[in-house]
């Protein structure tokens, strides 16, 4: 009562800023919330777009979600994107950790320069590096079709082309995930008796699952996507994006857009369930 | 047990610049020195995680200076405990054994007496992030413990805890140096601790060990004067000695003379120490150094106050806050104040 008599006027203030507690709206998340929606608005706006004309004709979406090609290169594109990533998992997580670990120094830099080449070059200078490297007569594709390993229109092709693209992906992923983990925990691994192979089996690896997880998604996501970078060494066997330009150029809009629909189905719901599973990775060292 | 000859390193824009010292079987060993002074880098070192540059290490008498941590028998505890987030308490503390090649439930049988001792029986099964910083500590300890290192290295250890855990620590680690046996190499900025653990201990200031030797001697007769400031004693004054008769030297400080036991000759700057409570106030019982002066402060600290009085120069006493009544001390009252000779050490600048 002795605050509506005004006797003590903080005590008034403090009585309506409470009152006003129910109405306040943080207006900076507001107009940021009103410029996100714009972006998330643009890619619902054009899978609106697609799904209503795909809708209107059912049977025909159904006839070619349901085709053996169709099928089959989804698939093939899973895989060898999975593929792909396996090999980075394999090769790229020593890297990403000698990366983490070494100080900065000149040839630090240029590695890193190196990883990063992907991300900048357009993906058709990718496409021909692959091309010129593992084709037939190549630096690498001629020894290595001496012992039948073919990259020219085959899977193992439309696999180095997919590693190429993806890698920085994965590398600088889990190169984050490496750097968080603290050396001092490496440092006692070490003093209680494990060597360094040891330590990084079962201390640096298990604190950095979770980015070794999203790096592989972020990298297979880039890898099933890539169509330049893979046009150019394996046309066959189609990949989905391989697929897409072919049934585009050669049977026109109405199949190709049927084909994209469903890959835009299929790729929302296999990356919102492994983005899901993301939580189950790895217990994390809150301190960091 | 351990012997530093002559050891340098640097570790990015941080060096240890030439450090020697000897930390023998069975000591309690503190490095202090203040902040970025380089102590965790000496104690990462003796660990084997950093490899010098220049200089030995020896253990046992062998050259030790290359050998990687997992073969020192040194078991490290960080100021963050450093426990594996990702593995629960008893995995946490049987992981060294693990790593030695026991099976895991060997190793969980092997340290739970060991949880039981420390009090953490009943947390075996909790992950890191669920404990409080005492418990927190107390695992990294156990952990340390083991793997039955010959060396235990602490950074720190109390410094995150709060004061009833404090002792509680403080009592552990007692236990574990003089029943256990166990040489323990301790960082610290705390002269309290060391007052309490220490039996030897050395001094980094800058990257360079400045003193080193036994805790007491260290405490109270330091080598120099920035050694002396760093261990906290109250009275530090700078003068020259005017006579010396059979060691019993006059040091004009000041404009106030002292009389102390030193070799220093008639001409030599010295600094004189001396600790706040070996100034006696009132009646000094035949002290070689009597002197009036005026109370200028009271400075209370619990169940003692600090004392400054002015007799030509300000010397700080310390006494019970229940003395401080009862000599009705307040700034402004004349009293007399006494040092005996024995009591003022004196740093020579030339040793």
């Amino acid at each position: 009562m002795a605050t509506k008599t005004g006797t003590f006027s903080g005590d008034a203030e403090i009585v309506s800023w409470r009152g006003d507690r129910g109405r306040q709206v943080d207006r900076c998340i507001a107009w940021f919330s009103i410029m996100g929606a714009a972006i998330v608005g643009l890619t619902v706006l054009a899978i609106a777009n697609i799904a209503m004309a795909e809708l209107a004709d059912p049977a025909h979406l159904l006839e070619v979600a349901a085709s053996p090609v169709v099928i089959g290169s989804i698939l093939l594109t899973f895989l060898a994107g999975a593929n792909a990533v396996l090999l980075l998992v394999l090769f790229g997580t020593p890297l990403a950790y000698v990366l983490a670990r070494s100080r900065p120094s000149r040839l630090k830099g240029i590695v890193e320069s190196i990883v990063d080449l992907p991300l900048i070059l357009p993906h058709t200078v990718a496409g021909l590096l692959v091309y010129l490297l593992f084709m037939r007569r190549g630096w690498l594709g001629a020894p290595l079709a001496e012992i039948g390993l073919a990259f020219e229109d085959a899977y193992p092709g439309t696999v180095v082309a997919m590693l190429f693209v993806a890698s920085p992906f994965f590398i600088n992923t889990m190169r984050e995930g490496f750097e968080k983990v603290p050396v001092h925990l490496e440092n006692v691994a070490r003093t209680l008796g494990a060597g360094t192979f040891t330590t990084f089996r079962t201390v640096t690896l298990p604190l950095s699952l979770r980015h070794l997880y999203s790096g592989a998604i972020f990298a297979w996501g880039r890898a099933i996507g890539e169509f330049a970078g893979v046009v150019m060494i394996a046309y066959y066997p189609f990949i989905i994006s391989t697929l897409i330009y072919y049934t585009f150029t050669t049977e026109g809009i109405r199949v190709s857009r049927s084909i994209a629909f469903v890959v835009i189905l299929v790729s929302l719901a296999v990356f919102y369930l492994l983005r899901r599973m993301t939580r189950l990775m790895g217990r994390y060292d809150d301190r960091v | 047990m351990i012997a530093f000859d002559r050891v340098s390193l640097t570790l990015g824009s941080f060096r240890l610049k030439d450090v020697s010292m000897t930390i023998g079987q069975g000591d309690y060993y503190f490095i202090v020195g203040p902040s970025g002074a380089g102590k965790t880098v000496l104690l990462e070192a003796i660990a084997g995680l950093h490899l010098p540059e220049h200089g030995r290490i020896l253990l046992r008498g062998e050259e030790i200076t290359a050998l990687p941590p997992e073969r020192r028998g040194v078991a490290l505890v960080y100021q963050d405990y450093s426990l594996f987030p990702h593995m629960t308490v008893a995995d946490n503390v049987s992981y060294g054994l693990r790593v030695r090649g026991m099976e895991r439930d060997a190793a969980r049988c092997e340290v739970a007496g060991l949880l039981e001792r420390f009090g953490l029986g009943h947390l075996a099964d909790r992950y890191p992030g669920t404990l409080s910083g005492g418990e927190q500590q107390r695992v990294a300890l156990t952990r340390a413990v083991a793997v039955k290192p010959d060396i235990l290295l602490l950074d720190e250890p109390l410094s995150a805890l709060d004061p009833i855990t404090q002792e509680r620590f403080i009592d552990d680690l007692r236990r574990l140096h003089r029943e256990d046996g166990l040489t323990i190499v301790q960082v610290s900025h705390s002269r309290r601790e060391t007052r309490l653990l220490a039996t030897r201990m050395a001094v980094l200031i800058d990257g360079r060990l400045v003193d080193e030797g036994r805790a007491d001697v260290v405490l109270n007769a330091p080598k120099s004067r920035e050694v002396a400031t760093f261990v906290g004693i109250e009275n530090i004054l700078d003068g020259t000695v005017t006579a010396n008769e059979d060691g019993y030297a006059v040091v004009d400080a000041g404009g106030r003379t002292f009389e102390a036991v030193t070799d220093a000759a008639a001409g030599e700057a010295v600094t004189l120490c001396i600790r706040a409570d070996d100034v006696v106030i009132g009646n000094g019982g035949g002290a070689r150094n009597t002197m009036a002066g005026t109370v200028v402060a009271v400075v209370e600290d619990g169940p003692v106050a600090g004392v400054k009085v002015d007799c030509g120069v300000e010397l700080t006493a310390v006494l019970t806050r229940r003395s401080v009544q009862d000599l009705s001390l307040a700034p402004g009252t004349r009293v007399t104040v006494a040092v005996r000779a024995a009591a003022v050490h004196v740093i020579r600048s030339l040793s």
